[in-house]
């Protein structure tokens, strides 16, 4: 009985010098050689003499608060307020030996050692701040991705490896109010030429978080895809755009830019969150069987005009955005002689969920579109995806189907290239190699129903960065 | 010897405890003349919200609490952070928050310049604003 009583208290004082030994750091099996009774001997030697120490310096810290003072020591505590008072040290932060009969400081000596700080912070900051303080520079990001298939993702009459776009965006930081944003693309185009694009060229005055007016040239912010990802394909799950949000030169027929002006800011409504965006530019216009932005300005004085109201909703729904959006615009068809006008008139609606383990997009358009000079009345036309993403890690397999059904009858879409009406199902994953950089494997079936009814395959492999 | 050992536990669970306490000390500051509530934090570090009235905001990233303060504030790792601030320079045309080194360089930043606000671990009694303590 002596005998266990005593086994169990051996382990008991093994088990707390482990657990004291650990906490302050000290590795247990460099004194593995050391008599245990001596540890726990030194050991409580060290506490005592550390406990004696608390209480000399709790002495001191009375001496010190029994004189007169009239500085106010920062108190830790507070959700909100100015510690503009002079910085006192903690008496402990400078124990003094025990016994010792050192003169407490004064208030000068405090003030001093206070001013002598205060210059150390200012030229440790003075020295290792400088970037920190860069507001002249010209901040320069980008995206670019190639990639190789069975076909090409945008072309699909090529095959084999291809190079797709390089892309920069430029953020000068001008002012507390000024803003602009440039981004200038490289890219490879249908018939093999490379292109530069100054894709985007705006300048902007903030008034405030709510109202920010931009002029030049922007993204057409419709639906969700369009302003989210647009040429950042290192940021977007999926592969490719789907195919009826393609860019204008690759066959796009929505207005993926607008030159014009742009209203846009955002709101908080208690938790949620409203966006909006107002825009009026340049009408586009059908040039070789592709939207053209009319950069310079148009010659009819046409124009376009738009909406988006979004809201971000919290709570449970955090993370969803759900909104609205329609936008108007006059088109021409500069193809035929003489050139005929369409009014082109779009609704949409979108739905974006976007957390940690999902990022789900859907968008729907639909088309009223009127031909304002050939007499053949009025079309309406429909397009939209729906994209479900799974993040597992560095996977995000993900899955999507779109569709577009447009009426060949309609002038719009019959002077389109790639206006036909199709659908497609695709299936592919993300692999986020790195932070910057991601590959992406995508099978997809693509079917057309109208104009010539056929079908292809593709299986697909990119790798983009971002910089 | 019990008692000696009990001791031994209660000061080795307080030292743990004061190393804990002290490790997890988050200072969010801003200028003397910015006025921003702890609900704004978030909303500021993520872009969302760029002015306190007519003061036109200035986070700065403290490199050396980021960490923590991504964890304790924003919820979300460096990756999501640099992810979701490269979204937000692509569609918005906003720049990521400026990166101060240590604290008292972030303090520093944030008593010079208007509009700055940053997060530290220890408050060095500069004529700053405290909006919330982490």
């Amino acid at each position: 009985m002596d005998t266990t009583t005593h086994s169990r208290a051996s382990r008991g004082r093994s088990w707390l010098g482990a657990l004291l030994m650990a906490s302050l750091g000290h590795s247990p099996i460099a004194h593995a050689a050391v008599a245990e009774s001596d540890r726990i001997a030194a050991l409580e030697q060290k506490l005592d003499q550390s406990l004696q120490l608390i209480r000399q310096l709790s002495a001191r810290v009375q001496a010190l608060e029994a004189q007169p003072q009239t500085a106010q020591s920062p108190g830790a505590a507070g959700v909100r307020r100015v510690a503009a008072a002079p910085f006192a040290p903690p008496a402990a932060a400078a124990p003094a030996p025990a016994g010792s009969a050192a003169p407490p400081p004064t208030l000068v000596d405090t003030a001093q050692r206070l001013a002598q700080v205060e210059q150390t912070v200012n030229q440790m900051a003075a020295s290792a701040g400088q970037h920190a303080e860069d507001t002249t520079g010209m901040p320069m990001h980008g995206f670019a991705d190639v990639g190789v298939g069975n076909h090409n993702a945008q072309f699909p009459q090529y095959q084999g490896a291809d190079i797709a776009e390089l892309d920069f965006f430029l953020t000068p930081r001008l002012g507390s109010r000024t803003r602009a944003l440039f981004e200038l693309n490289f890219e490879v185009g249908e018939d093999g030429s490379l292109g530069a694009d100054l894709e985007r060229a705006q300048i902007g005055y903030q008034f405030s978080d709510a109202a920010t007016v931009w002029l030049g040239r922007f993204h057409t912010p419709y639906g969700y895809y369009n302003t989210a990802f647009h040429h950042g394909q290192q940021i977007a799950t999926s592969l490719r755009r789907p195919r009826f949000l393609e860019f204008e030169d690759h066959g796009g027929i929505m207005p993926a830019h607008t030159v014009g002006g742009w209203l846009t800011g955002s709101e908080r409504l208690g938790d949620e969150k409203l966006t909006y965006d107002l825009f009026i530019g340049n009408s586009q216009r059908v040039t070789g069987g592709a939207l053209e932005m009319n950069n310079p300005g148009n010659t009819r004085g046409s124009t376009i005009i738009g909406g988006n109201v979004g809201m971000l909703l919290s709570g449970a729904l955090d993370g969803l955005k759900v909104g609205v959006d329609a936008f108007q615009t006059r088109i021409e068809d500069q193809d035929l002689t003489p050139s005929p006008f369409t009014r082109v008139r779009s609704y949409g609606v979108y739905a974006a969920y976007d957390t940690d383990t999902w990022e789900d997009i859907g968008e729907f358009h639909v088309f009223d579109n009127h031909d304002l000079t050939g007499g053949t009345g009025s079309h309406h036309s429909d397009a939209g995806f729906l994209q479900i993403g799974y993040r597992a890690g560095r996977y995000t397999p993900y899955a999507r189907y779109e569709r577009g059904s447009f009426q060949q009858s309609d002038r719009y879409f019959a002077a389109l290239r790639h206006g036909e009406s199709y659908y497609r199902n695709a299936l592919g994953v993300r692999l986020d190699v790195d932070l910057v950089s991601s590959v992406k494997l995508e099978l997809a079936q693509t079917h057309f129903t109208d104009r010539v009814v056929s079908s292809y395959d593709e299986a697909l492999l990119q790798y983009a960065i971002r910089f | 010897m019990f008692i000696a050992s009990a001791k031994l536990l209660v000061a080795a669970l307080l030292t743990a405890g004061c190393a804990l306490a002290r490790a997890a000390d988050l200072y969010v500051i801003c200028n003397a003349h910015v006025s921003l509530s702890p609900a704004d934090v978030r909303d500021l570090f993520l872009g969302e919200k760029q002015f306190a009235g007519a003061v036109k905001l200035v986070p700065v990233d403290n490199g050396a609490a980021q960490t923590m303060f991504l964890g304790k504030v924003l919820q979300m790792n460096l990756a999501k952070y640099s992810t979701t601030w490269t979204k937000k320079s692509f569609r918005d045309g906003l720049n990521p928050p400026l990166v101060a080194g240590s604290d008292a360089e972030a303090l520093a930043m944030v008593k010079r310049t208007p509009g700055a606000c940053s997060y530290v671990t220890t408050l060095a009694g500069v004529d700053v604003v405290v909006v919330s303590k982490q």
